[in-house]
């Protein structure tokens, strides 16, 4: 509708109206940060300090060097290998299963079968199977440990990858994929020499989505780690206490959690929208 | 066909398969057999003692529950209307194509970037009865300061616009991307033959967005209904029980009472409502053949 021809009073409008949103998207995070480089003492304050008056990096001393809480970078490790083994293994496994789902060597109802079973599992509330879950995993003796995390992780991000994947694999020219048969190359080698290089446009918006899952996923974190596997998510929750809330050390943790999504995502912005989508839109 | 391709496509199938029987069929089975069953573990030694359907009948006698039910669905269905609305205002905005509009799409990313535990401390004292930012601004429009969390009216409302906030660009973009691809031919065409602008918003992009509109909401359905992140740092579910979402409800009758058999049964009757609604939803998108 705006996009047609524009008279200046309507340009006007639009830029007022774009500031005012983006004023209302940024402010919460221009909070976050300036509570997290304030004493806590600040942030009791009415009126609120808007421009913080002491600026301290306190709190990210705190919580990095000096917590009671425990060693952070231990649990900053927990959530950076949990989640590169999330977006590793389901990109791997993902695109196989998107792969054989792709071509015709199957049947065509087990192939629909299989996709409609994706699906609903995509569908399926977290905590419906959470708990299930978490009793199965205690039998194996796998509760807080980062293989019983990861295994759900993966799971959890399959559909998703599965049917993103199809969808890049479809785009590909047929005939490359006959050019490496008549070379000689066999199922395997003709998918990781030849789909997989050509594809990673697509790998790439999935690895982004398993990112931002597997690193902000609190739920079922919280439930199947205690202590040993414990992720940031769980950490920045254990600051909530009834007594007292510690402010600029859950800001703090806040901040430092953000940083590595952003760079991560801003690598692949354009394409964020065909993930968002399940591949559903097409732009 | 070459021989050995149904091997391999079998085999490349096999690693999925394993990790989504071990993680969702397995624990799926189990639960719906302990479904029938009444068991806690907090008793030690106790075995699971069978009592036909008598979980899922005591569902509806379950006040806890069924108050969980009205709340998470309230909820999702007020957020998702919002959302829709604002998204799509901002889905034409961003189709302008000012200079603007692409500093705003890079901002407009942001709130789903957050981590919605952070999202939810963070707004918890951006609502703070004493000291929040909110009570301040509401301060020049001439109203008085408001408990926001603290109250058992207020706390709802204020998830949802928490919800909001967080979950827009996803409205916004994927609205946004469905105008794109909307032939401009179409509305030059329209504009000669001298249709206004609501005309042609009423009868040329909306009915072209429709397949982007049932997407977005099918989506928006699965998320909102499974919400849990934000209310367990913001409102832990309270005051009360103002803002104990299913999820939360779920997660307390199994991890903090360990009642086995009831928080089954009840996981299965959530999980029985979603997927009606989902298949709904899904055979809207096949039915309009958008979806693959």
């Amino acid at each position: 509708m705006f996009g047609l021809t524009k008279s200046t009073v309507e340009k006007v409008l639009l830029y007022i109206i774009c500031t005012i949103v983006i004023i209302v998207v940024i402010f919460p995070l221009y909070w976050l940060i300036i509570t997290s480089l304030k004493y806590d003492i600040d942030s009791y304050v009415y009126p609120p300090q808007f421009f913080p008056v002491n600026i301290t990096f306190k709190n990210y001393i705190d919580i990095l060097f000096l917590a009671q809480e425990g060693n952070l970078v231990k649990y900053f490790l927990n959530s950076l290998i949990i989640t590169i083994s999330t977006i590793f293994l389901s990109l791997l496994f993902g695109s196989m299963a998107a792969y054989s789902l792709s071509k015709h060597y199957l049947s065509i109802m087990f192939r629909r079968m299989m996709l409609a079973l994706v699906l609903v599992i995509r569908i399926f509330p977290p905590i419906t199977t959470a708990i299930p879950y978490y009793i199965i995993l205690s039998k194996f003796r796998l509760v807080d440990t980062h293989i019983g995390l990861i295994i759900s992780y993966v799971s959890f991000s399959l559909p998703f990858t599965i049917w993103l994947m199809i969808g890049f694999f479809q785009s590909l020219p047929a005939e490359i994929e006959k050019a490496a048969t008549i070379d000689g190359c066999n199922f395997w080698q003709r998918f990781i020499k030849i789909v997989i290089p050509l594809s990673l446009p697509g790998l790439a918006v999935t690895a982004i989505f398993g990112f931002l899952y597997s690193w902000n996923e609190f739920m079922l974190a919280s439930i199947l780690t205690s202590e040993n596997a414990k992720t940031l998510p769980v950490v920045i929750a254990g600051f909530i206490s009834d007594k007292y809330l510690f402010w600029g050390k859950m800001t703090a943790l806040g901040v430092l959690m953000t940083i590595p999504v952003i760079i991560f995502s801003s690598f692949a912005q354009r394409n964020i929208v065909k993930g968002l989508t399940f591949g559903a839109v097409k732009e | 066909m070459l021989p050995g391709y149904r091997k391999w496509s079998i085999i490349f199938l096999l690693p999925s398969g394993l990790f989504l029987i071990f993680a969702y069929v397995y624990p799926m089975v189990y639960s719906f057999i302990m479904s029938f069953f009444s068991y806690s573990m907090l008793i030690p030694g106790a075995k699971p003692v069978f009592t036909g359907i008598n979980n899922y009948l005591s569902i509806f006698n379950n006040l806890a529950f069924l108050n969980s039910l009205r709340i998470t669905f309230i909820f999702s269905i007020v957020a998702i209307f919002f959302q829709f609305i604002i998204g799509l205002f901002l889905a034409l905005v961003m189709s302008a194509n000012l200079r603007i509009t692409g500093v705003f799409r890079v901002f407009m990313f942001i709130p789903l970037m957050i981590a919605p535990v952070v999202v939810g401390i963070l707004w918890r004292n951006l609502y703070h009865a004493s000291y929040g930012v909110i009570n301040f601004f509401i301060s020049f429009l001439g109203i008085p300061p408001q408990i926001w969390l603290g109250s058992a009216k207020q706390a709802l409302p204020a998830v949802i616009v928490v919800e909001i906030w967080q979950q827009l660009p996803v409205f916004a973009f994927i609205l946004a991307a469905g105008i794109a691809s909307i032939p401009t031919e179409l509305n030059k065409a329209a504009l000669v033959d001298g249709c206004g602008r609501m005309r042609i918003f009423w009868h040329i992009t909306l009915p072209l967005l429709k397949p982007a509109i049932i997407v977005a909401f099918l989506l928006r359905i699965i998320d909102t209904l499974r919400m849990f992140d934000i209310v367990y740092t913001m409102t832990q579910g309270g005051p009360g029980t103002a803002t104990k979402f299913l999820s939360l409800q779920i997660y307390e009758k199994g991890l903090r009472f360990f009642d086995i058999g009831n928080a089954a049964a009840q996981s299965w009757f959530f999980l029985i409502i979603v997927l009606l609604i989902e298949i709904y939803f899904i055979r809207l998108i096949l039915r309009r053949g958008t979806a693959r």
